[in-house]
């Protein structure tokens, strides 16, 4: 099966540009998170390519096979809603059925795939309910399977998982990726929870204003975003305003080298990053060659969340925070205490501070 | 809550509902003497005897109905005249309550897919056209299907019937009585007078029709869509079967509306089809002066609309019931 491919898409409302010109490509098989926050544009294109909404500009291709001007109803790209969008005047079987009576399959027919779909969703005997009698967590089941039961070549969701509580949420995210990887099927998830992204997706779109600030694998967008708005959307980063100097950023009086060097001029502003969990803590004197990299701090806060531990420091740039797993937490802590937090060169991203380009 | 916080909420909400009890009585008693009063005087009357030359006196006779069933001459000869006059009554409502939803139900469907703007300008347009009233709306379409003035006049001068004449269609027209022997004739017939019973209720069919429709979830109608429904397959098993209880209530209420409509009949309706509204008016009003047999009609026609609302409800209750 072919890849969906995405040259040039751009949607204007008006004089507002919604998606500004993307592309894009969606490998077959794969599950894609669209990510980002609200009104970033990710529902906009992924109703685009569902058909639901005509794009202003550019081509939505499967293959060599242009669908830009196909109707959603002749496209049939299997599609769950955030509202799930159930017929409640149907009983769940007709509504899981539903394209197949569209198709005007008999009646035998639309049972027994309806019937193979609950059982797929771990729904079977729920058939003959109405929709009304059933719980989010089954509601969505009921919605997963209406969508996969015309068999789509690409099948969309558009934040599925919205209207469920957190721990359902945590359990469908599981169930809906493996039920994805046992279909091998084309899924795009739209999301704002980057939690939710990375549990489920093979590669992440991350989106801001309209545009794919960066694409790929989870764990490459975590560790290495290339802006800072995708730093600061996925995960925490303390982020830390500093200047060029040979290659190493110089913050206040210390200079915090970085891994490979930062490609800048000098004198040019920027903004390191680095992780919470990345960040290490230090005694107060451990300002020696090998605990350079780091600055000064005073401790201000310190919270236990189970299995890690969130400190909380002040520093001459600004407010910094550590988390300590386990073993590290070794030093024994409370606010007003001096510190030393160091930045490993090679966990730090820098990136320009005014245009968020990549680094 | 502790106990005396819940004794106290509960003093207040005796003392609110020993406030608001009065109001209840009095909006009880308004009700029952606007509504309730007149109609029993209704009753009462239909039962009252008719003097010659004079007005009438209270009796207790069922002179009144017998007469609306089978004729004044009753055993001598029988007429069914005012039975047919209820036929007419029913005829012209039916039709003209399914014309109407028939044609509000795409009109309301198409202003709620627009943007709330356009929607709030369609309704006030609706509503504003609800203070025509019904002998001007009569008056309008009068001039509109005048054979000198209007339809009929466009359609010779433009050469349409004659097209029609040359076509054979003009024959047709005249078998629907909607042709004289030389020219299209709108005006004194059923076409007119469902086209303006039709156009009077309109705006209520689409105000009945918009809230049912405009609470559809649009993405009930996506999620359609991108299971191959096509716009018509999406309207015939998503959107007709969501309205259906607002649909069949709005038929049930214009018809109900339709029963009492006075002015379009007499302008607009053949002699011979005139309805039930128009008979109580001439009886009561009329060179008869006869308000007993008005009110005896009336009852039966109110009788006629609560008992199609009663079988309306009672079906249903009917549908609803789990198979």
């Amino acid at each position: 099966m072919p890849d969906v491919t995405l040259q040039a898409l751009r949607k204007d409302f008006g004089s507002i540009t919604v998606v500004e010109a993307t592309d894009l490509t969606f490998r077959h098989g794969e599950l894609t998170a669209l990510l980002g926050p609200s009104g970033c544009g990710k529902t906009t294109l992924l109703r685009m390519i569902a058909g639901l909404e005509a794009p202003s500009a550019g081509r939505i291709r499967i293959g060599t096979r242009d669908i830009t001007d196909t109707p959603a109803h002749v496209r049939r790209f299997g599609m769950v809603f955030q509202s799930f969008a159930l017929f409640p005047h149907m009983c769940v079987r007709d509504n899981i059925a539903y394209s197949l009576a569209i198709d005007g399959a008999p009646k035998a027919q639309r049972r027994a795939r309806a019937d193979e779909l609950l059982d797929l969703v771990r729904l079977g005997g729920y058939g003959a309910r109405r929709v009304g009698e059933l719980s989010g967590g089954q509601r969505q089941r009921v919605a997963i399977a209406r969508a996969l039961a015309q068999s789509p070549e690409v099948f969309l969701l558009d934040e599925p998982m919205s209207a469920l509580d957190a721990k359902l949420r945590e359990e469908m995210q599981v169930e809906l990726r493996m039920l994805q990887q046992r279909l091998g099927i084309t899924t795009i998830v739209v999301t704002h929870d980057q939690r939710e992204a990375m549990t489920m997706a093979d590669s992440i779109v991350v989106m801001s204003k309209g545009r794919a600030e960066q694409v790929g694998p989870p764990h490459e967008i975590y560790h290495r975003p290339r802006t800072r708005f995708v730093a600061d959307f996925i995960g925490k980063a303390n982020f830390i305003d500093g200047v060029i100097e040979g290659g190493a950023v110089r913050v206040g009086p210390a200079l915090i080298r970085t891994t490979p060097h930062a490609a800048f001029i000098d004198r040019s502003p920027v903004t390191i990053a680095c992780r919470p969990e990345a960040t290490e803590l230090g005694a107060a004197d451990a300002n020696g060659p090998s605990g350079a990299n780091g600055l000064p701090a005073e401790i201000v806060f310190v919270r236990d969340l189970g299995p890690v531990q969130e400190v909380h420091l002040r520093t001459s740039a600004g407010m910094v925070t550590v988390e300590q797993a386990g073993s590290a937490r070794s030093m024994a802590l409370a606010p007003g205490e001096r510190a030393f937090v160091r930045f490993p060169p090679e966990a730090i991203r820098v990136f320009p501070r005014t245009v968020e380009a990549a680094a | 809550m502790t106990a005396i916080e819940a004794r106290a909420l509960d003093a207040a909400a005796e003392h609110g509902a020993s406030v608001r009890r009065p109001f209840a009585w009095l909006f009880a008693a308004i009700v029952i003497f606007l509504c309730l009063v007149p109609f029993l005087f209704v009753i009462v009357i239909s039962f009252g005897e008719k003097i010659e030359g004079a007005a009438w006196r209270w009796a207790f006779d069922a002179t009144n109905y017998r007469r609306f069933f089978v004729g004044a001459d009753w055993p001598a000869t029988i007429s069914f005249l005012y039975l047919q006059k209820m036929w007419y009554s029913l005829y012209f409502a039916v039709i003209a309550a399914i014309v109407a939803v028939l044609v509000a139900f795409p009109f309301a469907y198409l202003i709620t897919r627009q943007s709330r703007q356009a929607q709030t300008l369609w309704l006030i347009f609706l509503l504003s056209s609800l203070a025509l009233s019904e002998v001007f709306i009569v008056m309008g379409w009068d001039i509109l299907l005048s054979n000198r003035s209007g339809l009929p006049m466009v359609l010779r001068e433009t050469g349409v019937t004659d097209w029609l004449k040359a076509e054979g269609y003009f024959d047709t027209l005249r078998a629907w009585g909607l042709a004289n022997p030389r020219d299209v004739r709108f005006k004194t017939s059923d076409f007119a007078t469902i086209l303006t019973m039709t156009y009077l209720v309109f705006p209520y069919a689409v105000i009945l029709l918009y809230p049912g429709l405009s609470r559809i979830d649009p993405s009930m109608v996506e999620a359609a869509r991108t299971m191959g429904a096509g716009p018509l397959a999406v309207v015939r098993t998503v959107v007709l079967p969501l309205v259906a209880a607002p649909l069949f209530g709005t038929v049930l209420l214009l018809f109900v509306y339709l029963l009492g409509v006075y002015v379009a009949i007499t302008v607009f309706a053949d002699p011979a089809k005139q309805t039930l509204a128009v008979s109580v008016y001439d009886s009561v009003r009329g060179a008869t002066l006869d308000a007993p047999f008005g009110s005896a009609q009336a009852v039966i026609l109110l009788l006629t609309a609560g008992g199609f609302l009663g079988a309306s409800l009672w079906l249903k209750q009917v549908a609803e019931r789990p198979a």
